[in-house]
């Protein structure tokens, strides 16, 4: 098809227009607007979910996001997102930065960029004990369920070839699927498994975490890509809070023994963003 | 995001992903429209029958269906309703495709009332002094419909019933949100992997431009070569 030539002419003009406010550095634009939006999740406890009592997002990367807007000195505004949806959101500049319980990973490194490591969780699976299922191999050929669009999907499906993986546009669904029987496991980061668990009260003797990890993930905050103004005011904000001491405190507030996940202690530090 | 890169749908795991996902889409929407072509003659019966009891029953179900979104009717007969079936029976459904089934339940019992509707109008649009002969004639109330008024209405019906198969086609996107691996579905599994969201979701919407065109066409088809005759 030959388009006319005005009208090349016209795309190619928005083109460059689009181009060159791209380019406009993005802390400069926060700190004009004088708020910050981080996009999350709002549904996965402890990094950010809605407590019942105040009805507002909290949770451990929200913390760690008031720290960011507090530090620049603008308002924090939060965003509830899909899982699918958080780099699209993210690229297209209607969130600043994800706080979204987002793996960093070297497929996503073509599109977005990531601050220093917040967090590490293995995923693992959760089972009815019922279903036989000793560990990850026994899964071959059965239905597990999960998220869209995160890193589950690919990582159950790398750790066993033969499954059979159903998605769901939220965790509470496919957790809900499999406490109705629709699948043998579901398969999610490990603190929001723990956390799910702990969910379950009296029931919890029918169901077991699976001992292996399927794999390692450490989580960070997404960046647009490029954008090196804002990855390096984040980044500051994340080694001050580990220098003080408030990354333990967060860690221990939210996943630390006395909360339904009950880690005994941190097993990384805020230091980097190699993965 | 760098350029379109249309190799990505032509050949490949991505083109399996997204065909087999077309093939799904087309199997959940022709199933559905079998079994609900038949429910909604039945829904449309109903609510002319002669008894009062009757007709109150049609109305109940289509206005009960028709006021509430299809999303709401998916999340109901795969997280709600097979919970209330005896043990034995949801175990052998669970171990089935329980998603594609209840899928296939929502969009029949959703399109049913819709289509109840416009066969109710094609029947209304046959004179009534038709059924008036036909029972002067002997014909019961069934008979009359089956023999006399029927053949006639669902004539006028089949294009106002070719919209509905478009609206049941459009729809079956839907079941993406009970993890039915549709189009849909797939085209947004191929951009979490990917993240190619242009090329999965051109894909996805071409597959359905497509073959809502065809059905397009055939309304236009039948319109052309079928025309409402006046009675």
């Amino acid at each position: 098809m030959r388009l006319p030539s005005h009208l090349l002419l016209a795309a190619t003009v928005a083109a460059t227009l689009f181009a060159t406010t791209a380019q406009a550095d993005q802390l400069d634009d926060i700190k004009k607007k004088g708020e910050i939006v981080f996009g999350v999740l709002g549904t996965d406890e402890p990094n950010s979910f809605v407590d019942p009592k105040t009805r507002e997002i909290v949770g451990y990367e929200v913390d760690i996001a008031n720290a960011i807007a507090k530090k620049i000195g603008v308002k924090p505004v939060f965003k509830q997102l899909a899982v699918a949806a958080r780099i699209p959101e993210l690229q297209q500049g209607r969130v600043d930065i994800l706080a979204a319980s987002l793996t960093h990973n070297k497929e996503r490194e073509a599109q977005i960029d990531f601050s220093l490591t917040t967090f590490v969780t293995g995923q693992k699976v959760l089972i009815k004990t019922a279903s036989g299922i000793k560990d990850v191999p026994d899964l071959t050929g059965k239905k597990v369920l999960t998220v869209k669009g995160g890193t589950q999907e690919p990582n159950i499906r790398k750790a066993v070839p033969n499954v059979e993986v159903v998605t769901f546009e939220t965790t509470q669904q496919a957790f809900l699927a499999l406490q109705q029987g629709k699948g043998v496991g579901y398969v999610n980061d490990e603190a929001s498994l723990v956390n799910d668990y702990a969910k379950l009260g009296a029931a919890k003797k029918d169901y077991a975490i699976l001992p292996t990890n399927i794999s390692v993930e450490p989580l960070a905050l997404g960046l647009k890509k490029g954008e090196k103004g804002v990855k390096t005011a984040v980044d500051g904000v994340l080694r001050e809070l580990e220098a003080s001491g408030e990354a333990n405190k967060l860690f221990v507030k939210w996943y630390g023994p006395s909360t339904k996940l009950q880690f005994d202690k941190r097993s990384f530090r805020i230091d980097s963003d190699a993965i | 995001m760098g350029t379109f890169d249309i190799a990505l749908l032509l050949s490949g795991q991505y083109h399996d992903w997204l065909l087999r996902g077309l093939v799904l889409s087309l199997q959940i929407a022709a199933t559905t429209w079998v079994l609900a072509v038949p429910l909604a003659i039945v829904i449309a019966l109903l609510r002319l029958a002669p008894l009062a009891a009757l007709r109150a029953a049609g109305t109940v179900y289509v206005e009960g269906i028709r006021n509430v979104p299809l999303l709401a009717h998916l999340l109901f007969w795969y997280f709600g309703a097979p919970e209330l079936l005896p043990e034995g029976l949801k175990q052998w459904l669970y171990a089935g495709n329980v998603e594609v089934v209840s899928a296939v339940v929502a969009l029949t019992l959703y399109t049913a009332a819709y289509m109840a509707e416009d066969i109710r109008s094609g029947i209304r649009a046959i004179p009534v002094v038709q059924f008036e002969a036909a029972r002067a004639l002997g014909f019961g109330f069934l008979a009359t419909m089956r023999r006399v008024i029927l053949p006639q209405a669902l004539r006028v019906t089949v294009p106002p019933l070719i919209s509905q198969t478009l609206n049941l086609w459009k729809d079956t996107s839907i079941a993406t949100v009970i993890g039915v691996a549709e189009l849909m579905y797939q085209a947004a599994k191929v951009e979490s992997a990917t993240f190619r969201s242009a090329e999965a979701f051109a894909f996805a919407t071409a597959a359905y431009l497509t073959v809502s065109l065809a059905i397009t066409g055939l309304a236009a088809w039948y319109h052309h070569h079928y025309p409402a005759r006046t009675a």
